[in-house]
């Protein structure tokens, strides 16, 4: 029986740029070898500049997503304002803990922009609501060792929008090639300030 | 003999009536006038906001508008801290039904799931109803553009323009005379702002006195509701020749005050 | 597993079928067994998977739909019957015994008439698909659907597809399904599609 973090398969990451931040996730859905769907997306957004990337299992996937959209849509409208990237992530982080001993198989990844200051935030967590702070990039899913070496080679401190979205692609396609469980096409966010630009990469059907 | 059927909900007078829905009913007729008027591209919502005190900090957000969900807005008439109870419970239903379903509820729906709940205060418990009115505006897929009208005993109803609060058989009748079927939505908040004048007591309106909200539709299909901010009311009022002129001190004070001083 | 479910979708319908043998262990108790319901007027749904689960899973979600439609004077759309399978399906998965239940659901929406098909599997992941199948079928078909199927397709190109995915079937599994029960949902309703079971196919 395999992990349950790899029934499903699946790759997300996400980058800090200069004042701007990027996130991006594949489109497969399978069961084990056999592939199900090939539009499957693992990036959700929840505000202005909030987004959610979740891999694991899909199940859980949705799940875990359409329980964050009660959440985040409850509290935009008690606060009457957008949720920020750090109040967000430690939502996220409370919520899986609430399932310490029957956690959701996720790895959820957070980027979003500071409202205020507009300063890149990101951060990724274990299943169970550990927070992992990261200064540059952060993954997961199946593709996980193969996106660290992308990005440990590819990412450099100061890229400006298109830069990042160039090198947060590249990153992605070319680990997904040598993951046997992700890749099918990929989703791609580059979050600015007043501005989110979200391009689909078709990638490679096979 | 009005003490015995009065004290609590549960129980029916001789005469076949409940009366704390009706004082329910009367305490609603004494608060701000709130109007909702159907157009063919739109719905417009508004408020009369009575101002206490000119020592009360008056907050940028709505008191008398709320937000249910992503296509559907409401305007209260009665008290405001019933009216929070019952938009929380809107909103948790509402959200409810967006995560069993993966799509918006539909706005009768979530209308009659708050008359069920006001519905249980006129039956059981030794509780008293809860004090507000209602009005509506929403959108959905199957019957587009929607207003509708509740009131305490939980009864509500569909309508191409209707009121709340004090004075509401007059803006009613107002109402009744200006509506136009097949009006926009930008006709409509021309009526809304005519029929608050005729019914509220000062006859100068200022945006501190009223609330403005509307549910439309943008030109690529999407549904938006807005609530309007003190400049665009006041921009409609001088459009309608209906604004109150500003002395140069009401308006130092209210910029003073936006900026908080 | 050798429980055969299939769907596609065109331009104007979908269509579903499963095998009509109701097996246990290696003996075939019945060999005209539907595994579909009814959900509304337009919007099916095929399950396989542990006997017993099965038939009392879909019927729960019938009744459900049912009640739904009655009290709300409105049917719900397939997509939104999609997630609510989903939703109990993944309450189901994390309670003490889970429904070990696959599924296909299609339908065409009431309102916009588009034709959708829904993957959802015993542990709840949901997918939205042109083309569809459970079980074995998925290892034989899904290749084949692949090369063939277009989105436009009509009713009668998608019967074809039907075909050549049952001959494969038929070549290919070790074991008899008993044919094929097939049924079209169209924005006029649900309907069952004469399929002609009795060809033969010789092996390669």
């Amino acid at each position: 029986m395999p992990s349950p973090f790899s029934i499903n398969g699946g790759a997300c990451v996400a980058m800090v740029g200069k004042d701007c931040v990027a996130i991006a996730c594949d489109l497969r859905l399978g069961l084990q070898a056999l592939t199900v769907s090939n539009n499957f997306p693992k990036v959700f957004q929840y505000g202005d500049n909030v987004f959610l990337g979740l891999t694991g299992l899909a199940t859980d996937v949705s799940t875990v997503s359409d329980l964050f959209r009660y959440k985040v849509n409850m509290y935009r409208l008690r606060e009457e304002r957008h949720i920020a990237p750090r109040t967000f992530a430690n939502l996220v982080s409370s919520s899986l803990y609430e399932r310490r001993f029957g956690p959701y198989f996720v790895s959820p990844v957070v980027a979003g922009l500071d409202p205020k200051t507009g300063a890149p935030f990101i951060c990724g967590f274990d299943s169970i609501g550990c927070i992992d702070f990261a200064q540059d990039f952060i993954v997961s899913g199946t593709a996980t060792d193969q996106l660290f070496g992308m990005c440990e080679s590819l990412w450099e401190p100061g890229l400006g929008p298109d830069e990042l979205f160039e090198t947060i692609s590249q990153a992605l396609l070319n680990a997904v090639d040598r993951d046997a469980l992700s890749g099918w096409g990929a989703h791609v966010y580059i979050i600015e300030k007043d501005k989110v630009t979200k391009r689909l990469l078709k990638g490679r059907q096979d | 003999m009005s003490r015995r059927y009065d004290s609590r909900t549960t129980i029916f007078s001789p005469d076949g009536r409940l009366y704390q829905v009706e004082y329910a009913l009367e305490a609603i007729s004494h608060a701000g006038t709130a109007i909702g008027i159907l157009a063919k591209d739109g719905i417009v919502l508004a408020a009369e906001r009575k101002v206490t005190s000119k020592l009360l900090e008056q907050d940028t957000s709505a008191e008398k508008l709320y937000i249910l969900n992503d296509n559907m807005i409401c305007a209260v008439a009665g008290m405001t801290a019933d009216a929070n109870i019952l938009i929380n419970y809107a909103r948790q239903a509402a959200q409810r039904y967006l995560l069993t379903y993966n799509e918006d509820i539909p706005c009768e729906q979530l209308v009659r799931r708050l008359c069920d709940l006001k519905q249980g205060y006129t039956q059981h418990g030794g509780l008293r109803p809860f004090g507000v009115s209602f009005i509506y505006a929403g959108w959905d897929p199957q019957r587009q553009f929607q207003l509708y009208l509740s009131n305490p005993s939980g009864n509500y109803g569909g309508w191409k323009a209707t009121s709340s609060g004090a004075n509401h058989a007059s803006a009613q009748s107002l109402l009744k005379q200006d509506y136009k079927e097949d009006c926009t939505l930008k006709e409509a908040c021309g009526m809304a702002v005519k029929v608050l004048s005729k019914t509220m007591d000062s006859t100068k309106l200022s945006s501190e006195k009223i609330e403005f909200a509307t549910v439309g539709q943008t030109k690529d299909g999407k549904i938006y509701h807005k609530l309007w901010s003190a400049e665009e009311i006041t921009a409609l009022l001088k459009e309608h020749d209906l604004a109150k002129d500003e002395t140069t001190e009401e308006r130092r004070a209210r910029h003073d005050r936006r900026e908080g001083k | 597993m050798p429980e055969v479910l299939l769907g596609i979708t065109g331009k104007d319908f979908t269509l579903i079928a499963a095998s009509k043998a109701a097996m246990r262990g290696a003996t075939i108790l019945k060999a005209a067994d539907d595994k579909t319901r009814q959900l509304n007027k337009h919007t099916l749904m095929a399950f396989s998977g542990e006997a017993g689960d099965t038939v009392q899973f879909a019927e729960y979600i019938q009744a459900n739909a049912q009640l739904y439609s009655m009290r709300n004077e409105t049917d719900l759309s397939p997509s939104a019957l999609a997630h609510f399978v989903r939703g109990e399906l993944a309450s189901s998965l994390r309670s003490r015994k889970p429904y070990n239940v696959n599924l296909l659901l299609g339908g065409v929406d009431p309102i916009t008439h588009q034709p959708s098909l829904y993957w959802l599997d015993y542990l709840a992941s949901l997918a939205p698909v042109p083309y569809a199948a459970h079980g074995y079928a998925q290892y034989y078909c899904l290749s084949l659907l692949d090369k063939h199927h277009q989105p436009d397709i009509t009713l009668e190109r998608g019967m074809e597809l039907l075909t050549l995915c049952a001959d494969e079937l038929k070549r290919r599994l070790p074991i008899d399904f008993k044919g094929l029960i097939v049924k079209a949902v169209t924005k006029d309703g649900i309907k069952e599609m004469p399929f002609d079971n009795d060809k033969v196919v010789k092996g390669t």
